[in-house]
């Protein structure tokens, strides 16, 4: 089976980093567009209509978040994976919430950016370990319980996203658990889905106390 | 004229007593800070008074009763009130001692009682109806006492003094506004620049710093690159790191920091609630640093998961790699590092280890403590 070429746009705006990615990324993903602002990057999404935008979270003029919500309804086809150099729950949870399909940080190696890029144009979410952590915590139970399942985690989600904190990749996890490789990122899809729905009050406290929803 | 919506023009609860530089009881020192003048100036000005049958005493007294001790909240209600009866009994020996008729000072003070109360942005916890009521109590009062006590004298006798009050109020009230106001502005204008110093100087001290040292040894770009990114995080997100500190999360997430200094690798820690640092904790970090100091030695690999998992039901920790991986049966017997320090550890304080590896598939090395 051939791998498809997967066109991205890469809004970032430090030079450096873009240039970075770019060598990094492998030779299955073609960067078709570059934009350093908020409203150079709407316009030529639109336009160039990508696969996978890559997104820094950080944009002098509004943040990854403004260009989601500009982009996204009139391109649902297009899928975000946000990108950072901080792994602060605050970032996480703007870009997460405004529709990213997945979040990694710049320290990330260009392989598993590369690898990163594929899951997310398939549809599929893409958890960083310290992303994990976070929604550990913020679905931690005990605290708030709520009858909505949105605010709930199942206990194999949570069984999943504890081995995604501890480092293990998609493959080492279902070959753990003695699932496929689907039922994996199904589940990390169904705790994104949450993450995106959910009332939970520490979500909604982080988006709140940001002014980002 | 409307008395509402005017308000004391010196923001009384704002001035805390000092500890540093006091005389007595920092009360003369706390006022000049919050106006920003000398404390010197301050004091004279009380013991001025003092000459005048002891005004500068009482108003003393029943500043220190009022303002709140330095790092304190605000007095009780009852000491409140006691040091607002001092003020007012001090402004009043303070207008008899500069000569002005009794007829006119009492009366005054009522009235001006009456005005503060009005005005008061303290409440001495008492409803707003009440004070508004026990105020237009006191301007009446003081009307009335004044209207009788002057009814046989000469008008000339009675306005002058009254006028010449009513004047340097005039002037005395918009010039303390302004003066509030710009004293507000200027202080803002001092933190903006203290900060923008301290961020120049953080920059400093510690970015600079290391390009400078990357440009002399490249060869420890790594290592010192991930030190700054360390020490710039703590700086910049100071609360996460402020809530965690003294805790168990705190200890490995420093213990974490090095290693990495140590052995030049990247140790990834992640973690999920956390828990006191008691000797048991500590046991667990021992732990879990020899585990992680074994993986950054032998693995091969350049970096190191670390998840802490603190919970009601237990804390776990998990320290993995994906090196070169070892037979575990064949090794963990005469290892010391592993007997001794990870497993004999966590079992001195009910804890247990776990040891998962095989050549060419990484070690994870799980600690948990019920």
């Amino acid at each position: 089976m051939s791998i498809p070429l997967r066109r991205v746009v890469l809004v970032e705006d430090h030079d450096l980093f873009r240039a970075g990615v770019r060598a990094g990324l492998g030779p299955t993903v073609e960067v078709v567009g570059e934009a350093a602002t908020v409203a150079d990057a709407v316009p030529l999404i639109k336009a160039l209509d990508p696969d996978v935008v890559l997104l820094d979270v950080h944009l002098p003029d509004g943040g990854g978040q403004a260009v989601i919500i500009q982009v996204a309804p009139e391109r649902p086809g297009v899928k975000f994976l946000a990108l950072s150099v901080s792994d602060a729950a605050e970032d996480v949870i703007g870009v997460i919430r405004a529709g990213a399909r997945g979040y990694v940080t710049k320290a990330i190696s260009g392989d598993e950016l590369t690898a990163a890029v594929h899951r997310t144009a398939d549809g599929d979410a893409v958890f960083s370990p310290r992303l994990a952590g976070f929604v550990l915590d913020a679905f931690r139970s005990g605290e708030a319980a709520s009858d909505s399942e949105l605010d709930q985690l199942t206990a194999r989600e949570r069984e999943v996203l504890q081995l995604i904190a501890r480092g293990y990749s998609y493959k080492e996890i279902a070959a753990r658990l003695h699932l496929s490789p689907r039922t994996v990122e199904s589940h990390v899809s169904a705790v994104l889905r949450k993450l995106q729905l959910s009332s939970r009050h520490e979500l909604t406290r982080w988006a709140a106390e940001r002014r980002l929803i | 004229m409307s008395v509402g919506p005017l308000r004391l023009p010196l923001a009384l609860p704002r001035i805390t007593r000092v500890e540093r530089d006091r005389v007595v009881a920092g009360v003369c020192a706390g006022i000049a800070d919050a106006v920003a003048v000398d404390p010197t100036l301050v004091r004279l000005v009380f013991a001025l008074l003092a000459f005048a049958s002891g005004a500068g005493i009482v108003a003393y007294l029943g500043a220190w009763a009022m303002l709140p001790a330095p790092g304190s909240p605000v007095p009780p209600r009852g000491r409140r009130i006691g040091g607002l009866v001092l003020l007012v009994w001090a402004v009043i020996l303070a207008l008899r001692g500069l000569g002005l008729a009794d007829s006119l000072v009492w009366p005054l003070a009522l009235a001006a009682a009456g005005v503060v109360l009005a005005t008061s942005s303290m409440t001495f916890g008492l409803r707003r109806r009440h004070l508004q009521a026990g105020a237009v109590v006191l301007v009446v009062l003081g009307i009335v006492l004044f209207v009788e006590q002057n009814s046989g004298g000469s008008a000339s006798t009675l306005l002058a003094p009254g006028a010449v009050a009513v004047a340097l109020m005039l002037v005395l009230v918009p010039w303390a506004f302004r003066l509030v106001r710009e004293r507000d502005a200027e202080r803002a204008e001092r933190v903006r620049s203290e900060e923008r110093a301290d961020l120049a100087a953080r920059v400093h001290d510690s970015v600079l710093q290391t390009l400078t040292l990357i440009q002399k040894e490249p060869g420890d770009a790594r290592r010192l690159a991930r030190r700054q990114e360390r020490e710039l995080r703590a700086w910049l997100y100071p609360d996460r790191e402020a809530a965690a500190a003294g805790t168990l999360a705190n200890a490995v997430e420093s213990t974490a920091a090095e290693i990495e200094e140590l052995h030049g690798v990247r140790v990834e820690v992640v973690r999920t609630g956390d828990a006191p640092l008691d000797e048991r904790a500590q046991a667990l970090v021992l732990a879990a640093r020899e585990a992680m100091a074994n993986a950054a030695r032998h693995s091969g690999v350049e970096e190191v998961s670390v998840f802490l998992d603190a919970g009601a039901a237990g804390i776990s920790l998990y320290v993995r790699d994906r090196g070169t991986g070892f037979d575990v049966e064949a090794v963990a017997a005469d290892r010391r590092g592993l007997s001794e320090s990870i497993r004999g550890r966590m079992e001195r304080v009910g804890g247990n280890a776990r040891i998962v590896s095989a050549p060419g598939e990484g070690t994870e090395v799980e600690l948990e403590l019920p």
